[in-house]
């Protein structure tokens, strides 16, 4: 290789690199496996010619060249004698080059021809660009294909490479533009120009891959650009660099399909949210499979329930659940979000649905153009937009259908091919899955809610002592239904029993256990205990069902006791205005008195439901007319991110901020104290105070003398004139008349008689003596007595209730009706 | 009978009623009952004439009654020996009275019980557990005028007390702030470890209240009071009063209807009623809570810290002491 010159000194050639390279792949048993197109030029022979034959049948003539012997043997090339498919001689330079696998082992050959001129530069010049040691060709051999600018010229412009040579210039690196080729797109511009630097700078090939938005706007055109360096063989240095661009855009869309394959896999199906899994779907297509897509689904999918297996093969009712488009607000929809449509039966959709099995449609179907023309508002859409290349693929998982994806390309995209079905088939499969998930995850919460808003009070009793608010949260994702509650239980004398309570854990069995201590708390509430004792009571009651309860051991329910619960009572009497309240392990009620005041109400905490012998405390608070009681689960003041302290705090400046009305409090509570999704349910209820004023209440005291029964008597009957109730004096003489009189006989000093006024008319004895009815509701016999008989037959109800100074019976009647 | 007494005469009803109060100025509860009984006699169809007259010569007194200018009269504060009552009882003029005297069986008359009202009170406070219970009466002068509720009322205390086996101190209290508390400074002077009273004296209720102030007695956790008072006077004091209500209205209606009666039917025997209103309970009283160091030794009382039981018969033989905590 003496009598190379510099490239840089040489006349500019158009055989800087011969795009008609001669290129082929040679298996190691010396098989054809791939050809080029410059081979073909070279040679004549077609690609399906050649492939699958053995090298050696194409050459004529080689000197070093065993046909019979091994490639690996053969060594680098050299010039070898090819025949044409017609017949002539083609003189060659060969380069062979090892494809390696990866235990190093050779997978094939790379065979390069390099026509082999009398123009010994311009192997000079090929060799130089390979950089690899190719003998010059033998003099004296007939070239069959004489070179010539024309034809390098020619061979530049039919080559499916685009190349370039780039020269640093005094505006630096810029494409010589005798041996450059068409640049594609911007292959010029300033960005491309400093990677051409860089490869000169650094010495070394760069592989550059660009995209750009093709004709179409659903695909994009890729190119890859191969560049390397070019040295001067004398001095090695870099003095041109040469780039190869060629169109990559189909790998690169096999390549995009694939991640957005990928893609669904981790977008599709991120909640347990029907509605949200199929918006993910058409999110995700748009607009990179599709122009627009629309995703329906099954009335029933959507409601939770379980759709009946199998295709769909008549006209079919979906509702809308999702769709998306290139276009802001999605234009195209002829279905609104949420909307009910009926695909006929040979609509794409319904044909998708029918087999099972995603279908590719358009303009070139009649049945398509039926489906979008029958419809005025779809063949408005269609024509507008252009619809041309349809897709429908049916969600389907589990062998149940579910819905249909519908995707659609319009006017000035390619149409759909039989890739893009493929994907929206796998597409669709990924949705189909999520969207089920969610369905029966949709089914379980409901089933829980419902349960639990079963056991929940939906309309609380009417009573006056007390203006309450109430609000259930459940907790928000994953965590489900959970075991809070809260109630108001109308008492006897006007009273009223304020509750809340939190079976702590969730699901369904934290809501029916918290269903048996509602009921529970009830029952015991209706029969009057004072708090403590009624916490002592349903305390025995958790532990009993602890005892009672025989769990399988394969479903691993926690007992009552292991699930720890806890309830607050509090009985607000308007008439004293005293609230009685006793805790069993819940958290104190914040009151904001009517001069702003707020504070947390001090109280024994007492142990939880279940532990048992512990004793409950009630503790008394005073509160004045429209004082505010805040009942609340732990839910609501405990979080993450701070204590219960922290909690309360903030509790109390909501409280004390001033709002028109409870429900106003209660929305301002949840929305200053609560996450977007709360982590466990909550239960508030707020609880404005009422007094009873004299107007509605009238108490005496009476001496423990049967003499005092007509004056009682007289005194009743004088009351109810002053309250203009006269119709009511007579059967209220007789009730006083026989609680009083019993109270003095069988009870102790000191006796009361108490009158309230309110939604009825409640005549009520009081004594110190603790002996008397309890716990027991009237019926006709069990108090033996006639006095009581006669009671419980005049009046609505009686009973009795335990205070802590004795008992009270009371009795109450209906108002006259003005 | 005079001729002016026919029922279709006049159609007016007199009233007799001096002020009470201080200065000759008539009380709230005089008030009231005039308001009632103007308001009775309007829906009978009679006006009302009044005269502030406290004895049988007084001028406007003789003019209703001899120059006929009324049907019938009722006459009000009267006292133990009230000439007023003689006068007209001599004459024959139809009248009735409200309150009644030692004439009650031959006149018709309305009245409270306030033996039984003071009787109640201390039942009230001994339920309770009281056992130091004062009375604060009317004034001296009131009560040595004969004055009949106030008579009545200590009639009723005393003999209370004596039921309970309870050593009474009842005191006289002029009708002002000023007498009230300077009452209560003698009462806690006499026993401090009093822990309630009874009182008939509303005027003198604020004086009491603000002298358990003084003293740092609180109503009702230190110290109960008890009374009898009108009704919306009972609940314009702080805490509100434990009190029998006197139920002005009713009686004044019950007045109005009664002389009618006797104008009606003049040959009727007299009738007499006698309202007993209940103790409204309220906030001035609540359990005893002995004064601290008071009552050490309940099961060997020291007698000589009983100054005022010297009579009585020995301890142990008291038949019923409702205190069953012997």
């Amino acid at each position: 290789m003496d009598n190379r010159k510099p490239v840089s000194q040489q006349a500019p050639s158009h055989y800087a690199y011969s795009s008609g390279a001669a290129t082929a792949t040679i298996s190691p048993e010396g098989i054809v496996t791939g050809w080029s197109e410059g081979a073909r030029r070279l040679l004549g022979y077609g690609a399906g010619d050649v492939l699958g034959r053995a090298a050696a049948e194409l050459i004529d003539s080689y000197d070093a060249y065993d046909a019979r012997g091994s490639l690996s043997e053969w060594g680098g090339g050299g010039p070898v004698v090819l025949r044409h498919r017609d017949g002539h001689l083609v003189q060659v330079a060969l380069r062979c080059s090892p494809s390696l696998g990866a235990d190093g082992g050779t997978r094939a050959f790379v065979v390069t021809a390099t026509a082999a001129g009398e123009d010994a530069a311009a192997a000079d010049v090929a060799a130089a660009v390979d950089a690899t040691d190719v003998a010059p060709a033998e003099p004296g051999r007939p070239t069959p294909v004489p070179m010539s600018t024309p034809m390098v010229e020619w061979s530049h412009a039919q080559s499916p490479l685009a190349m370039s040579m780039f020269t640093r210039g005094p505006q630096g690196w810029r494409p010589e533009p005798d041996l450059s080729g068409d640049l594609p797109g911007e292959a010029a511009e300033e960005g491309f120009l400093r990677l051409v630097e860089r490869v000169a700078d650094e010495g070394a090939p760069m592989r550059h891959e660009r995209t750009a938005p093709g004709l179409f706007s659903s695909r994009q055109q890729a190119w890859i650009t191969e560049m390397w360096p070019v040295r001067d063989p004398a001095t090695g240095e870099v003095c041109a660099v040469g780039t190869a661009t060629f169109d990559n855009s189909e790998e690169h869309w096999a390549r995009q399909r694939l991640a957005l394959l990928n893609e669904a896999g981790t977008r599709i199906g991120s909640t347990l949210n029907v509605t949200r899994t199929a918006q993910e779907l058409a999110d995700l297509a748009v607009p990179r499979l599709a122009d627009f897509v629309s995703v329906d689904l099954l009335d029933s999918v959507l409601r939770g329930q379980e759709p009946a297996a199998g295709p769909l093969d008549t006209t079919v009712a979906l509702r809308r659940a999702a769709h998306q488009s290139t276009h802001e607000g999605a234009p195209e929809a002829a279905v609104p979000l949420g909307g009910l449509d009926a695909y006929p039966p040979f609509s794409p959709p319904a044909r998708a649905l029918a087999s099972g099995k995603p279908l590719l449609s358009g303009v070139d179907d009649p049945e398509y153009l039926r489906w979008v023309t029958q419809d005025e508002t779809r063949r408005e859409r269609v024509e507008k937009f252009g619809f041309h290349s349809v897709m429908s693929a049916p969600l389907r998982a589990r062998g149940i259908t579910l819905g249909v994806a519908f995707f659609a390309r319009r006017k000035g995209s390619k149409p759909f091919e039989q890739d893009d079905l493929v994907l929206a088939e796998e597409l669709a499969g990924r949705a189909a899955v999520g969207v089920d998930n969610a369905r029966r995850y949709t089914r379980e919460r409901t089933n829980a809610l419902t349960l639990q808003r079963s056991l929940l009070p939906r309309e609380l009793p009417k009573q006056v002592a007390v203006e309450v608010a109430y609000r259930y949260l459940p907790a928000g994702s994953g965590a489900g239904v959970g075991g809070d509650w809260f109630d108001v239980v109308p008492l006897s004398g006007t009273r009223v029993a304020l509750v809340v309570g939190d079976v702590v854990g969730h699901g369904l069995h934290a809501s029916a256990t918290m269903g048996r201590l509602r009921t529970a708390v009830r029952t015991l509430a209706d029969v009057d205990l004072p708090p403590d004792e009624l916490l002592t009571h349903l305390d025995d009651l958790v532990t009993h069902l602890t005892y009672d309860e025989t769990i399988p051991e394969d479903l691993e329910m926690p007992s009552a006791a292991e699930i720890g619960a806890t309830c607050l009572y509090a009985v607000y009497d308007p008439v004293s205005r005293v609230c009685t309240l006793a805790s069993a392990g819940h958290p104190p009620p914040v009151v904001l008195y009517p001069d702003g005041r707020v504070g947390v109400v001090e109280l024994s905490p007492g142990p939880l439901l279940g532990v048992g012998g512990l004793p409950f405390e009630a503790t008394e608070v005073e509160l004045p007319e429209g004082s505010l009681l805040a009942f609340y689960t732990d839910g609501l003041v405990e979080a993450r991110d701070h204590d219960i302290g922290a909690g309360l705090d903030r509790l109390c400046q909501v409280l004390s901020s001033p709002v028109p009305s409870l429900e106003v409090t209660c929305d301002a509570v949840l929305k200053t104290l609560l996450p977007d999704t709360p982590a466990d349910d909550v239960a508030l209820l707020l609880a404005r105070t009422r007094a009873l004023h004299t107007d509605q209440v009238a108490a005496w005291s009476l001496p423990s003398d049967p003499a005092i029964v007509a004056d009682a008597r007289a005194q009743a009957s004088r009351q109810l004139a002053v309250w203009g109730l006269q119709e009511a004096a007579f059967i209220t003489e007789l009730v006083v008349s026989e609680l009083v009189t019993n109270a003095i006989r069988y009870g102790a000093v000191p006796i009361g008689l108490r009158l309230i006024r309110d939604r009825t008319l409640i005549c009520e004895v009081s004594d110190a003596s603790s002996t008397a009815p309890h716990l027991r509701r009237a019926r006709a016999y069990d108090e033996g007595g006639r006095g009581l008989h006669m009671v419980a037959q005049l009046t609505q109800s009686w009973g009795t209730r335990q205070t802590s100074t004795g008992k009270t019976i009371w009795a109450e009647q209906p108002l006259p009706v003005d | 009978m005079t001729p002016t007494s026919s029922p279709t005469g006049t159609h007016t009803l007199g009233l007799v009623f001096p002020p009470a109060g201080r200065g000759r100025d008539y009380t709230n509860m005089q008030l009231a009952f005039i308001g009632g009984v103007a308001e009775a006699a309007t829906t009978h169809d009679y006006d009302l004439l009044l005269s502030p007259a406290d004895d049988a010569g007084d001028v406007s007194f003789r003019r209703m009654v001899e120059g006929g200018r009324v049907d019938g009269v009722i006459v009000m504060e009267i006292k133990l020996e009230d000439d007023r009552v003689e006068y007209l009882a001599g004459t024959g003029f139809p009248f009735v009275t409200i309150g009644r005297n030692g004439r009650a069986d031959v006149t018709g008359w309305v009245d409270l019980d306030f033996a039984g009202l003071a009787r109640g009170c201390v039942y009230h406070l001994a339920d309770l557990g009281h056992r130091r219970i004062a009375f604060v009466n009317r004034s001296e002068q009131l009560f040595s005028s004969g004055y009949g509720s106030a008579r009545l009322g200590l009639e009723g205390y005393t003999k209370a007390m004596a039921e309970q086996v309870l050593s009474p101190h009842a005191y006289l209290c002029d009708d002002d702030v000023t007498a009230g508390e300077a009452v209560l400074e003698q009462i806690l002077l006499d026993d401090p470890a009093t822990t309630s009273l009874v009182t008939l004296n509303e005027a003198a209720l604020e004086g009491l209240y603000r002298g358990l102030t003084r003293h740092g007695r609180r109503v009702p956790r230190d110290f109960s009071i008890v009374g009898v008072a009108a009704g919306r006077w009972a609940e314009r004091v702080e805490p509100q009063l434990t009190a029998a209500e006197i139920p002005a209205k009713e009686m004044s209606r019950v007045a109005v209807e009664l002389i009618l009666r006797r104008l009606t039917r003049p040959d009727a025997p007299p009738r007499h009623i006698l309202l007993k209103p209940l103790i409204s309970l309220r906030d001035s009283t609540g359990p005893c809570r002995p004064v601290p160091g008071s009552e050490p030794e309940r099961e060997f009382p020291d007698l000589d810290r009983f100054p005022d039981l010297p009579n009585l018969p020995d301890l142990p033989d008291l038949p019923d002491l409702p205190d069953a905590g012997f």
